[in-house]
């Protein structure tokens, strides 16, 4: 399933302008076809490092390069390759589901918009509800459109920030299912973090537990477990945050 | 993608987004169209409306016969001409020989008229001098008070043309009454700058580019807000993310806002106009000069182009203040200072003539933009057209370079995380 190295993310380095080093030294890399979780309380620098890979924040040290590209030199490039879903993302009240996936389909150029939009479509779900206005929609529904604006252009590296909060079980199962057909039928990368140790769980093929700004170990799932000989990801995370004297 | 390729899928995704917004549009529309004639139709209909009491106190209350001049003066006459003309006028009127009615609360105006006062106007050698008390801080009192004025030298005026008419006669004099009463008189003729006389029309046409200058504060106040609503609001609404992670650049995101704002601000414009159409046909309707007349088309064109570019500039200098705030609030605050300023400018050019201002003020103005969009309409409504369109220039090509210089400003992280 993972083949050459999609992402390589060394010596990471994130220091705001307040003076808060949100990000310390985080190295790590990305195979294609891999699904990579980054786990880690809030403020421990997940979304700082993902918006660094998704080109909105420079990096005040370190290199991320994307399937070649130097990420920071080439922002422009890399967008291209990239689909990012924020923590927080929100759509436009005003516009529908479809004119969503159409701004979006040509806001990036794609060459087949109409197949695209049609892709987008297929990837919500919304079915009929894709022509009401999003501000209309459930919050689990918002999410599946964000989503599919993100993977319509079958992007080479999917960003996902917390894909699934703030959304009830059925909303979540449908994200998560989502996600792993994405892959499956591309063969392409996510990176993406969570607070929740069942969807990573469930998700992802490698994991990261990031806490201060640093990567404290790294492992699939069976391994962290097997690593800090607990009965599921949430121990392993407690047992390695404790091994390693954070809090 | 090419610069018009992105700034077209912005601009279609803002304006849909604006026609959506039926509040934003409608209030947007509103404001001018109604204000306006609101105000002129208002300030006319309260004016009249308003109570004023009006007491003609005759202490005198008598008519004196001067034979000798053949003539014959009443403070009654006085009496009851002030009374017949002030009714006419909607004012209440009582009249006493008390001057205790002044002490009345309600009166706002009184008229006194001393003892004496037939005697005195009657008389060769003397002057009749009446009194008019205006309560202090009531508005209308000054209108009645005019027409009184009015009213009193109309009597005397009459006075000393029987005064006069008497004393040709008895000296048998070849002599006219104006030329006695008036040996000098002065005549203003209105005249443009090429010194020919102009007609009420273009005076009237005047007082509605003064207007118009006004109007240019109801444009720039809604596009500010717009644009604060499109960055700062979209960062509330937590839209802006993803925005931003698209191969297009924050500059390309913030131009297609500005357009969006711009032509937000056209509309509310071209509501202006209609609002200070409608006014101007009420004023022609009074004046009874024909409103194609006052309405100059050129001149309407001219206002919408500076409007566009007085309200381009408006944003550009506040885009750089606006991208770095943290919210909404503290947004409004900044641009307020920006529009205030406008204001302050437009307020000004309705009562100062800019064009006239001597080279070591108005040259320091130049710097400020609104000072250029003032004088683009104040320039064409005196004549000087050339300057006008000068203006215009210097107005568009200084807004489109602060929206360069604003966009220069812009970072997408500073865009993306409000400062604490």
């Amino acid at each position: 399933m993972a083949g050459r190295l999609m992402l390589v993310v060394k010596d990471l380095h994130k220091i705001y302008d307040d003076g808060t080093h949100a990000v310390k030294g985080l190295s790590f890399s990305l195979k294609q076809g891999e699904i990579y979780g980054l786990i880690g309380p809030n403020g421990a620098g997940k979304s700082t490092t993902l918006r660094m890979i998704a080109t909105l924040l420079k990096p005040t040290k370190g290199m991320i390069n994307l399937n070649g590209i130097d990420v920071v030199k080439e922002p422009f490039k890399a967008r291209r390759m990239i689909g990012y879903l924020p923590e927080e993302a929100e759509v436009y009240t005003r516009l529908t589901g479809r004119e969503h996936l159409l701004f979006y389909a040509k806001l990036y150029g794609v060459e087949n918009i109409e197949n695209t939009v049609k892709y987008g479509a297929e990837i919500s779900g919304l079915g009929d509800k894709l022509d009401r206005k999003a501000g209309e929609y459930s919050k689990g529904m918002k999410r599946r459109l964000l989503l599919a604006l993100v993977l319509m252009r079958s992007p080479q590296l999917a960003i996902l920030d917390e894909p699934t909060s703030g959304l009830d079980v059925y909303a979540s199962v449908r994200v998560r299912r989502i996600i792993k057909e994405y892959v499956a039928r591309t063969e392409h990368s996510v990176i993406l973090s969570s607070h929740n140790m069942l969807e990573v769980e469930y998700l992802c093929d490698r994991v990261s537990f990031i806490i201060n700004g640093k990567i404290i170990t790294t492992g699939s799932p069976s391994e962290l477990k097997a690593r800090y000989n607990a009965l599921n990801l949430e121990e392993a995370f407690v047992k390695a945050v404790e091994e390693h004297g954070e809090t | 993608m090419s610069f018009t390729s992105d700034l077209r899928v912005l601009l279609w995704k803002e304006l849909l987004d604006l026609y959506r917004d039926r509040r934003t549009l409608f209030t947007s529309i509103l404001l001018p169209l109604i204000s306006l004639p609101l105000i002129g139709f208002m300030g006319i209909a309260l004016v009249e409306q308003q109570p004023v009491l009006v007491a003609v106190v005759d202490l005198d209350d008598s008519t004196v016969r001067n034979e000798l001049l053949n003539i014959t003066v009443s403070s009654r006459w006085l009496v009851g001409n002030t009374t017949k003309i002030l009714e006419k006028l909607g004012y209440n009127v009582t009249i006493s020989h008390s001057i205790n009615v002044v002490k009345n609360p309600d009166i706002d105006v009184a008229l006194i008229i001393p003892r004496g006062f037939s005697r005195n106007a009657s008389s060769l050698n003397c002057t009749a001098r009446v009194k008019v008390l205006r309560r202090a801080g009531v508005q209308a009192a000054i209108r009645a008070e005019s027409t009184i004025y009015s009213i009193i030298n109309v009597f005397s005026r009459n006075i000393s043309d029987a005064k006069l008419n008497a004393v040709i006669q008895l000296l048998g004099l070849n002599a006219t009454i104006p030329a006695l009463r008036n040996p000098v008189t002065a005549r203003t003729e209105v005249v443009g700058i090429s010194g020919q006389p102009v007609s009420r029309a273009v005076v009237l046409r005047n007082a509605f580019a003064r207007i118009l200058v006004l109007a240019f504060s109801f444009v720039v106040t809604p596009a500010a807000s717009y644009v604060i609503d499109g960055i700062i609001g979209e960062r509330e609404r937590k839209t802006i993310e993803l925005l931003l992670a698209s191969p297009t650049t924050p500059q390309r995101i913030i131009y297609a806002k500005l357009v969006a704002a711009t032509l937000l601000g056209l509309i509310t414009a071209l509501a202006d106009i209609i609002g200070l159409v409608v006014y101007m046909v009420s004023v022609s309707i009074v004046s009874g000069v024909p409103f194609g007349v006052i309405i100059d088309p050129l001149l309407l064109v001219l206002h919408s182009l500076t409007a566009f570019f007085t309200i381009l500039s408006t944003i550009s200098i506040a885009l750089p203040f606006i991208t770095r705030t943290r919210g909404i609030r503290s947004a409004s605050n900044i641009v307020s200072l920006v529009t205030i300023v406008a204001l302050v400018f437009f307020f000004t050019g309705f009562f100062v003539d800019y064009i006239r201002l001597p080279n070591e003020i108005l040259v320091p103005l130049y710097l400020i933009p609104f000072t250029h969009s003032i004088l683009v309409i104040q320039g064409y409504v005196l004549g000087y057209i050339s300057r006008a369109l000068i203006h215009l220039a210097v107005l568009s090509i200084a807004s489109v370079a602060l929206l360069v210089i604003a966009s220069k400003t812009i970072d997408t992280e500073k865009l993306l995380i409000a400062p604490l």
